[in-house]
């Protein structure tokens, strides 16, 4: 055998080891029943702010607390031992990667995504509901 | 209907400019092809003709743009999405190529111009590869089209007006022959994103779409080689490309982590972002593509090799813009542009080329020489090879590892074959997971660079490879140790082992230019560039492994979670950062930043100040504060700091009440306020009539509601909202014993909601604070500097590549 193509296996080899490290290091998209159902196993949760719900950012002790909806409509406490994101009010989805525990989920990444201005701009400017 | 106030033409030439882009690219597909096909001179020189047809049309579309920026024509979508008339002028590149349409202009601008370079230096390459450069061209001007036949879109045009677009058309507004004038927003652009709005990036996005664009040369080169079925001529002209390339995309690359360690405050300068991975992962194949060439150049052996890296780096520019720009990545990444609906599209642009250009390879395979004798392993060839296999597999675990969402596309749950249960999700740690690869992979690459020099085409002999490299060897162990000792390296293995190779790479490239080379030009190129990436390595294990973050608390509030990594500072309190005292004094507004002013102390109880950092908060309507980070550099470290809260931004009330919060509520309604319920009651109504007119002159509306504190008790709130005429009133309800204030904002009367608002009365003897987070990066200047240094030893070279051809 040559020594190329020696090579080229072991280089076939350590692609499949990508493939399958990728696979188990990925996290799973999740809603937060089923985060809950394995507690302290980290996931990645996609859900909304809930407004109407208390949202409370203690600075001295680091600690901010809010209420997230997710996708499935199931609304869970959030604890997150960061800074309050900025304009986190405005987010329109958020991405809350952490785990569940049995009283609130502890958030340990968060990654939002707010309107576009565009949109925004529109309902500022009141044009979309203009009517004549 | 007429409108009034519209500037139409400028529109108009712009479309106009486009069609003649996109007709003259196909014209010129077609020539060239049949100037091969017959040996035609005179289809030839029609090839030529379209093509400068296609240029005058990009140059013309590019100048249109710009014309509409400058003259803030906000009736025009993409100047009203990317400008605004505050936007300073030097920002008008940035609002340009802002937008996905812009960046499309942007990266068709360059290959324009490398197609007019071909034109005259391809020589007998001319017709097939420009063809394929014209080829490419017609796709790209098909995404700025924006023209619908049969409900099909092509395109999305940056000339279309706002009463125009999908989002707009049939609206009302659009009705009105002067909705310039009646609706403030169109006297003003919506503005350019604030974090854009830095030099960097006036610069980084021009230099990355020229690296873009430079991946085509090798590209266009080998599969015209492979039409022709002159295999092997190719090489020559493209090595020189294959370079620059390497050259310029790096550079790209390397400012956008420029920018992201300036401007951005994610604390760093890289993150394994998608967006950044999929300019990452082309440049390392261009590399590999690169050596491979002159591997094939040297030593007539490889050439298979060679063909596939150069395909495969267009392919992968092509994949990377499908999933930056289809919307694919959109939960993934913070920086994907927004989808326009063209991932169709974008697709069909993948497919077309890959499945042509590897269907060519695959077709010609047979041709290719293939080499009687082995390489021998102390070959440099032999190595050069392994080398490019080690970046084929280390581009491929990045994109592989990057494309997660399109594997959610494909096997997910909604997926087209659906394998998964569940919808996958980046790793939860993505700088370990790519680490656990990167860093093996490093590793080997610093070790090929390092001895790579040394060894000879052909065979090597022990005793010269020996002597030559044995003093490098020497001065990186020793070096290495060192460092190892200074930034505590001994405890890990790889961080240990890349430290080592990292320094040998270095020392071994500048040994080989000054003493074997003896400082000549000729020997620059190579050394210089290998130099630079050794210390990139080098510097970004330093200054990301030993990175330490000063502001980090050393109270644990349990096992399982992190400590805090932000200093809460107030106002006039020193406290401790690592070595450093450092003390917030004052905010200072300038314009829409808010600047804070932090003082760093390097002895306890000195009076002066040793240095002062500004890290500020840039408001803006559309984004919200965004946080821009201020870095004090020292040679041998960076101190870099980011406001990550600020109590400014907690809205308060001129009479000192803060912590607000809004709620609606219906009749019988419960919200929860600071461990208070809070119950509405019932809603009072009075109305005051004008015994005269019979018209209501008064509204006064009550809201009966009671707070119930945590021990059970009672107390009855009557927020009140009061219309007189035109003028508005609120009488505020309070509740003494905990501080509280009410409001009824408003009401809502398609839901029957009260809007009430609440807030607390704040301690007066609360200072200001920011919650700050600083971070130390050891060595980062190594890593600016191997940047610079392997730039230009990409262009060297090129230029002596160049010359030899």
């Amino acid at each position: 055998m040559k020594k190329t193509h020696i090579a080229i296996i072991i280089v076939i080899a350590l692609a499949i080891g990508a493939i399958i490290t990728t696979i188990n290091d990925a996290s799973t998209y999740v809603g937060f029943d089923k985060a809950s159902e394995v507690p302290g196993t980290k996931y990645t949760v996609i859900g909304y702010l809930d407004k109407e719900a208390e949202m409370d950012y203690n600075a001295k002790a680091n600690r901010f607390v809010f209420t997230a909806v997710d996708k499935e409509g199931v609304k869970s406490k959030v604890f997150y031992n960061q800074p309050k994101p900025q304009d986190f009010e405005r987010s329109e989805e958020i991405t809350m990667k952490g785990f569940a525990t049995d009283s609130a989920f502890i958030a340990e990444e968060i990654l939002m995504k707010c309107p576009s201005k565009y949109n925004e701009q529109n309902e500022i400017a009141g044009y979309e509901t203009y009517q004549e | 209907m007429e409108y009034v106030g519209e500037h139409l033409l400028p529109g108009i030439l712009g479309r106009s400019f486009v069609a003649l882009a996109f007709a003259a690219a196909i014209v010129s597909v077609i020539a060239y092809y049949l100037a091969e096909k017959q040996d035609s001179i005179s289809f030839k020189k029609l090839g030529r003709i379209a093509f400068y047809a296609h240029i005058s049309g990009v140059i013309g579309l590019v100048l249109t743009l710009f014309y509409l920026l400058l003259s803030h024509y906000f009736e025009y979508d993409y100047v009203w999405k990317h400008s605004s008339l505050e936007l300073e002028q030097r920002y008008v590149f940035s609002a340009f190529w802002e937008g996905q349409e812009g960046s499309f202009i942007l990266w068709l601008f360059w290959q324009a111009i490398l197609g007019g370079i071909l034109v005259f230096t391809a020589k007998k390459w001319e017709n097939y590869a420009m063809m394929v450069f014209a080829a490419v061209q017609a796709f790209l001007a098909s995404m700025i089209l924006g023209v619908f036949p049969g409900g099909l879109r092509i395109g999305s045009s940056p000339f279309v007006l706002m009463r125009e677009t999908a989002d707009n058309l049939g609206l009302p507004w659009t009705q009105i022959p002067d909705y310039i004038e009646r609706f403030p927003a169109f006297m003003d652009g919506s503005g350019l994103n604030p974090l854009l709005q830095n030099y960097w990036m006036t610069i980084h996005p021009p230099v990355l779409f020229l690296g873009f664009a430079s991946t085509l040369v090798p590209f266009a080169f080998a599969v015209a080689a492979l039409l022709k079925g002159d295999l092997k001529t190719w090489v020559k002209t493209a090595l020189p490309w294959a370079f620059f390339s390497v050259g310029i995309l790096g550079l790209g690359i390397l400012m956008g982590g420029a920018w992201a360690y300036e401007a951005l405050s994610f604390g760093g300068f890289w993150a394994w972002d998608p967006v950044e991975n999929s300019s990452l992962v082309p440049w390392i194949t261009m590399v590999g593509a690169a050596h491979l060439l002159l591997v094939y150049r040297n030593k007539r052996t490889g050439l298979g090799a060679a063909f596939f890296m150069s395909i495969l780096t267009f392919v992968l520019i092509l994949y990377s813009t499908f999933l930056t720009r289809s919307g694919v990545l959109g939960d993934s990444s913070v920086h994907a542009f927004v989808d326009l609906g063209l991932s169709g599209q974008l697709l069909i642009y993948l497919l077309f080329f890959t499945v042509i250009a590897f269907g060519l390879l695959i077709w010609r395979y047979k041709e290719l020489p293939k080499s009687k004798t082995e390489d021998d392993l102390s070959s440099r060839e032999f190595w050069l090879f392994i080398g490019s296999l080690v970046l084929l597999i280390s581009a491929f675990q990045i994109i592989f590892s990057t494309s997660i969402p399109v594997l959610n596309t494909l096997f997910g749950p909604e997926g087209w074959i659906s394998l998964m249960e569940d919808e996958m999700a980046p790793p939860l740690d993505a700088i370990e997971h790519y680490n656990s690869f990167q860093l093996p992979f490093a590793i080997l690459i610093s070790l090929f660079i390092a001895v790579g020099q040394y060894l000879r085409y052909g065979k090597t002999k022990a005793n010269s490879f020996w002597k030559n490299i044995s003093a490098s060897l020497a001065i990186s162990l020793v070096v290495s140790a060192l460092f190892a000792q200074l930034y505590d390296f001994w405890s890990n293995g790889l961080y240990l082992a890349l430290l080592f190779t990292g320094f040998f790479a270095a020392f071994s490239n500048l040994y080989y230019w000054l003493i074997q080379g003896k400082g000549q030009f000729s020997f620059a190129g190579s050394s210089v560039a290998h130099l630079g990436f050794a210390l990139i390595m080098v510097g970004a294990l330093i200054s990301n492994g030993k990175q330490e973050v000063i502001s980090q608390s050393k109270v644990f509030l349990s096992e399982d979670l992190p400590a805090n990594e932000n200093a809460l500072m107030e106002q006039g309190d020193s406290i401790k950062l690592g070595n450093y005292t450092a003390v917030f004094e004052q905010l200072r507004q300038e314009g829409n930043k808010q600047f804070y002013e932090v003082n760093y102390f390097d002895k306890a109880g000195s009076n002066t100040a040793d240095f002062k950092l500004e890290p500020f908060l840039l408001m803006s309507d559309e984004m919200g504060p965004t946080p821009n980070p201020d870095t004090r550099h020292f040679w041998e470290k960076d101190i870099y700091t980011h406001v990550t809260y600020s109590s400014y931004l907690e809205p308060t009330t001129g009479d000192g009440y803060g912590k607000e919060a809004e709620v609606k509520l219906r009749e019988g309604d419960t919200a929860l306020y600071r461990n208070h319920f809070v119950v509405f009651d019932s809603l009072k109504v009075r109305a005051g009539i004008n015994d005269t007119t019979g018209e209501m002159e008064r509204l006064t509306l009550i809201g009966v509601a009671r707070v119930v504190n945590v021990m059970g008790q009672e107390f009855k709130i009557r927020p009140t909202y009061q219309l007189e005429g035109e003028i508005l009133t609120h009488e505020d309800a309070y509740f003494e014993e905990a501080g509280f204030k009410f409001r009824f904002e408003d009401i809502d009367t398609e839901t029957n909601q009260i809007i009430l608002k609440a807030w607390t009365k704040l301690d007066e003897n609360e200072k200001p604070f920011i919650v700050m987070k600083a971070i130390v990066f050891p060595m980062i200047n190594l890593l600016w500097l191997g940047s610079i240094l392997m730039v230009l030893g990409s262009f060297i070279a090129v230029w002596q590549r160049f010359k030899k051809g």
